[in-house]
């Protein structure tokens, strides 16, 4: 306190000019419009200059919050984007000539739209996993095919889930023919390349050419006929030398391979009995 | 100290009349406008207590003000050069001059009080102009005001000094 009365009683004219320069600024500030208008809108200027700064400041200080928000928001944003993407796609796609014609060869047929679960092409044995089961109709021996050809035969199922042997397994076979004529073979894969399958039993009178197309033959009940497969890539003597043996470029590029159908035909079941009780009879 | 008081009041009337009645109807070539009123800062001697030079500096400038129609500028004005004429005038004068030494020019000599007088009166000039105009839109102008009237305060400050000191003498 006696510091504070010392310090007053050393710098007083300090004080009584300041006081003395307020009064006068007062004075000025009230007697003269020009001065305070002057004054006025430079303190306006002011004031609003400092907050415009506290805004920011503030609006500095809730940026955290906000981009939270911002993040969160922009998450659920992109889980609609993608879900409209899909849907826009679905309505808007373009079919080629390939997916047309699948189109008409599966009309009649129940299709059920599938996703692959888990999916291999580096093994000699391939198997896929779709998202479809027994609850969603799905049985063993059904076809399933994609847009772009045949995939393969449903190998098993569960409730939810079914096992897909794809073209790419050593032991799958599936009929097929050659577009435009009678003859027929079947398709198995060799193991060597994911995109090549080879055509086996074409008789040595039949007349094809490189880049002919390949369908199913519809010489079973698991897929109808002429769904696309592939287009012949190169024509060879099978080992007996009695047949040709055709090398075939797949339609399906089986390491891209997302969504599929899987074909219910309506009489499948009654055949595949027939078919059966054919075998007993003949083996008894 | 009731005449110095009386002395004062009287230097301080003169002034304020004269400024009133003369010196505020003199515009130089639209610019130079004196104002002598500061000579009666420049006549407080040394060792006189700030608080009190500063009151009689607020008062008169309030009174010019008042006479002048310019509320607070001449009171801010002169307020602000009764503050820092204690401290002009105790860097201007000899170290071993008497401690109530009047100003003036026989007492400092001629340069001396120029000196002293010419940056007085130039920093009343400026502030008294400055807050006059109360912006730098026609610079020129203010200028020119300013250092006109300047140099005219200064001459008659001197003219007041010359009379005052022979009549002393």
């Amino acid at each position: 306190m006696r510091a504070l009365l010392d310090f007053i009683s050393k710098y007083y004219h300090w004080l009584i000019f300041m006081v003395l320069e307020g009064f006068s600024f007062v004075l000025l500030f009230q007697f003269n419009h020009y001065h305070s208008s002057v004054w006025l809108t430079t303190a306006n200027r002011v004031v609003g200059q400092v907050d415009a700064w506290e805004q920011e400041f503030l609006r500095y200080i809730k940026l955290g919050e906000v981009n939270e928000q911002l993040t969160r928001r922009n998450l659920i944003l992109e889980q609609n984007l993608d879900i409209l993407s899909a849907r826009l796609a679905a309505l808007t796609h373009d079919s080629t000539a390939t997916e047309r014609l699948q189109a008409e060869r599966l009309s009649g047929i129940t299709t059920i739209p599938a996703n692959v679960v888990t999916n291999s092409v580096l093994r000699r044995n391939n198997f896929i996993t779709i998202d479809k089961g027994e609850a969603d109709g799905v049985q063993p021996e059904m076809g399933v095919v994609c847009g772009t050809g045949i995939v393969g035969i449903v190998y098993m199922s569960s409730t939810h889930y079914s096992i897909v042997m794809p073209l790419l397994n050593s032991r799958s076979r599936i009929s097929c023919r050659l577009r435009g004529s009678s003859f027929f073979g079947y398709l198995k894969w060799e193991g060597s390349h994911p995109l090549f399958a080879t055509l086996d039993d074409i008789p040595r009178h039949a007349r094809f050419k490189v880049g002919d197309i390949v369908e199913t033959s519809g010489f079973s009940s698991v897929f109808p006929r002429g769904i696309f497969v592939g287009k012949v890539a190169k024509i060879e003597n099978s080992d007996d030398g009695l047949s040709y043996k055709l090398r075939v470029h797949l339609g399906t590029d089986f390491s891209c391979l997302q969504q599929v159908i899987v074909l219910s035909q309506q009489f499948q079941p009654e055949l595949r009995d027939l078919e059966q009780k054919a075998d007993s009879v003949a083996s008894s | 100290m009731v005449i110095t008081f009386l002395q004062r009041m009287l230097w301080m009337v003169a002034l304020v009349a004269a400024q009133m009645m003369v010196f505020n109807y003199m515009h130089l070539f639209g610019y130079a406008t004196p104002l002598p009123f500061i000579y009666f800062l420049l006549l407080f001697p040394r060792g006189t207590q700030r608080w009190s030079i500063l009151l009689w500096g607020f008062i008169c400038g309030l009174l010019c003000d008042v006479v002048s129609l310019t509320p607070g500028i001449g009171a801010a004005s002169m307020t602000l050069i009764a503050f820092v004429q204690p401290l002009f005038l105790e860097h201007m004068v000899p170290k071993d001059a008497v401690d109530d030494l009047q100003p003036g020019i026989d007492t400092m000599g001629f340069w001396s009080y120029v000196r002293y007088a010419g940056l007085l009166t130039f920093l009343f000039s400026l502030c008294y102009f400055l807050v006059l105009s109360f912006n730098f839109f026609h610079i020129v102008d203010l200028g020119l005001s300013f250092v006109s009237s300047w140099l005219l305060t200064l001459l008659l400050c001197l003219s007041f000094e010359g009379v005052r000191s022979k009549r002393n003498g």
